[in-house]
């Protein structure tokens, strides 16, 4: 079977759909942790509260996941601002050394209240949301419509965010933060306004991934432990702070995860994920994405 | 209203209270609960039922204590998924808090880190959510297993409900947690034995998040029976992409996961005629209890509730509440009523053998537009079997 299977599109088809899923996730934690240096352990949550945005959406209005996943984008930029206001500026006033550790703290303590919260809110049991669920076959290849939808809108998010990075005054801000703040602000930067964007983008995108994932997934109030793991792997992986190298960090993980089954075994799969992940640590330790410049 | 009035009125009321004080002494129930953690998606379907039973009770005059009626109060704590923390809880419940009666956590690890304490304690508890051989190791007399879902018989009936749908070669795939793999070392030489030959056999790990390999390697193997010894996050999986890769077996049976309302509402038709382990649907008419509990969990919770866990937690109230009924809270009296009776719950009657339930039968579930049937044994089933 292997080497027919390894050749069908039908699993690329789904290696780029794992893989854009990460990528997606990654790139909302990256944008935080890069400009901020805030280790968002909560970042699943955002997903988790997003796949709760789609779900009621759909549940109360027949809303598709799709076009609620604005919706749960701006309910992530709204916490992004209640955080910036009534925690972050504290914390990022505490020192640079002190910072990651301290958003640490805040946000796993953040992320359990989340997490108990929406338990409180709609109840532990599992939903689920069945919308956009017919196949469609092109040229040989069987996809359901909800992971098509998955792939392109990851895809536009992630290549939208790349390229407006190159190409948008704001988008060059951030780079220039996430390289070095304080090289940034001499230079004329907004470094605070930047990072409050950098945070509501990160915050929003973390939102629109659940709302997207909600097609595909049960929703929980504890699911989003998985996607916090998975949002670092990939981010340490690609190289922290560095947007681009965390998108193809994503996408190889989907393709490891996906072609290291077909050519060893199923019971392999997470084996090959972290393997993948201590591999790369060991011969980059700066993960994917070309050495870190120099910092302050 | 005056000071005074509000005083004299005040203390009245305090004088009927304690002259009323014995009679209305509710009873306290204690048990653990997975609020957080591992489990914490599982416990509601087991807390809800718990909820329910209370309330149905106290809005009926209060628990029948042998003598007269007492209202029920729940004494809990969470146990964050830790079988050892509670395995403290129980011991707290029982030494400090004085509990006068024991419900079950969740899980199978939990039921037998907890036994030891119940043991310690000579006090009876019913089980519910635990199914495994291990149950059997379990010393008999202070705790029971009203479950029939033990994988030593589920393998065999398994296979000989595969055997009567006419599957010849049968796939399985099976999770590396526990559960599956006790029922992955049964079925096997179960299905040799009914002459299924097995085509596949591989197991995959918990956070499996792609099946396009495996189910392709189904589709091409010409299995007419898929046998998938899922978890409900895996069961979620393998019903989208299957249907995604065509998947066309007319057998397909998923372990744990179709029972939990939210996969009928995730997959709708496309999940129609799934077969799934679980001895208890309200569709049959001879347990008479059956249909009005469904009604009253639908219109209490406004969803369905789940087949396996939240039958299995309501069965352990309602034989609780009928030991209680017969022999007090005396626990020797409770633990002898509990051991020699037969008990009426929403599954049927219910007998113990050791630790045992002696009489409801091993049994398989069908969805069938969106309504659970029992499709095996012939003499509990209520809709024949549908291929997909």
């Amino acid at each position: 079977m292997t080497m027919d299977l390894i050749a069908s599109p039908q699993l690329l088809f789904s290696a780029l759909v794992l893989g854009a899923g990460y990528a997606l996730v990654g790139l909302g934690l990256n944008l935080v942790y890069g400009t901020m240096r805030l280790l968002n352990v909560g970042h699943g949550d955002l997903v988790m509260l997003g796949a709760y945005v789609a779900f009621w959406c759909f549940a109360l209005t027949g809303l598709p996941p799709p076009l609620a996943a604005p919706l749960a984008a701006a309910l992530g930029v709204l916490l992004a601002e209640a955080l910036h206001r009534g925690l972050l500026h504290r914390l990022l006033g505490a020192g640079a050394e002190r910072i990651e550790a301290n958003s640490l703290l805040v946000f796993f303590g953040l992320s359990i209240i989340v997490q108990n919260l929406a338990a409180l809110a709609f109840t532990a049991s599992p939903r689920a949301l069945r919308t956009l669920d017919d196949v469609v076959h092109v040229a040989g290849v069987a996809m359901t419509e909800s992971r098509i939808v998955i792939l392109l809108v990851a895809l536009a998010v992630c290549g939208g965010v790349l390229i407006g990075l190159r190409a948008t005054v704001w988008g060059l801000a951030i780079k220039a933060v996430i390289d070095n703040g304080r090289a940034a602000a001499v230079v004329g930067v907004d470094v605070p306004r930047v990072r409050r964007l950098a945070l509501w983008a990160g915050f929003a995108i973390a939102g629109l991934a659940g709302a997207l994932l909600a097609m595909v997934e049960q929703i929980g109030p504890f699911m989003g432990f998985p996607y916090t793991i998975a949002a670092f792997v990939v981010i340490i992986l690609g190289g922290l702070g560095r947007l681009g190298g965390g998108v193809v960090a994503g996408l190889l993980l989907g393709f490891v995860q996906v072609y290291g089954v077909a050519l060893t075994a199923p019971t392999f799969s997470s084996m090959l994920l972290y393997g993948t992940f201590v591999a790369v640590l060991l011969l980059r330790p700066q993960g994917l994405a070309r050495a870190a410049r120099i910092r302050s | 209203m005056h000071r005074r009035t509000f005083l004299a009125l005040g203390v009245a009321g305090a004088a009927l209270v304690a002259g009323a004080a014995h009679a209305a002494d509710p009873v306290r129930i204690g048990f653990s609960i997975a609020q957080t953690g591992l489990f914490a998606q599982a416990a509601p379907s087991q807390m809800t039922a718990y909820e329910m039973w209370r309330d149905e009770v106290n809005a009926a005059g209060g628990l029948d204590v042998g003598s007269e009626q007492r209202a029920i109060e729940f004494v809990w704590y969470d146990d964050e998924s830790n079988p050892t923390k509670a395995a403290q809880i129980y011991e707290k419940l029982i030494t400090d808090d004085k509990v006068d009666l024991l419900l079950a956590p969740w899980g199978t690890p939990t039921h037998l880190a907890v036994a030891g304490t119940l043991e310690k304690y000579g006090f009876p508890m019913v089980g519910n959510t635990a199914a495994s051989v291990a149950i059997r190791q379990v010393a008999p007399g202070n705790i029971w297993f009203p479950t029939s879902a033990i994988p030593d018989k589920i393998g065999p009936a398994l296979a000989a409900l595969a055997r009567s749908t006419g599957v010849t070669k049968a796939a399985i795939i099976a999770n590396v947690l526990p559960f599956s793999q006790e029922n992955l070392e049964y079925l096997v030489p179960a299905l040799g034995a009914e002459g299924i030959e097995v085509v596949i056999n591989e197991s995959y790990p918990p956070d499996i998040a792609d099946m396009t390999t495996l189910l392709t390697a189904i589709k091409d193997s010409g299995a007419d029976g898929v046998i998938a010894l899922s978890y409900p996050a895996d069961s979620f999986l393998y019903m989208g992409q299957a249907k995604e890769i065509g998947v066309a077996a007319p057998f397909q049976f998923l372990l744990v996961g179709p029972t939990i309302a939210a996969f009928a509402d995730a997959f709708g038709p496309v999940a129609d005629n799934v077969v799934t382990l679980g001895h208890w649907s309200p569709h049959q008419a001879a347990w008479g209890r059956a249909k009005p509990f469904y009604d009253a969990y639908v219109l209490s919770f406004g969803m369905k509730p789940d087949y396996l866990d939240t039958a299995l937690a309501y069965m352990s109230c309602e034989i609780l509440q009928q030991a209680v009924a017969k022999a007090g809270l005396d626990k020797d009296a409770l633990r002898a009523t509990i051991a020699s009776e037969t008990f009426d719950t929403i599954n049927g009657p219910v007998k113990f053998d050791g630790v045992e339930n002696a009489i409801t039968p091993t049994a398989f579930l069908q969805l069938q537009g969106g309504e659970m049937h029992l499709i095996w044994p012939a003499d509990v089933a209520t809709a024949a079997y549908k291929p997909r």
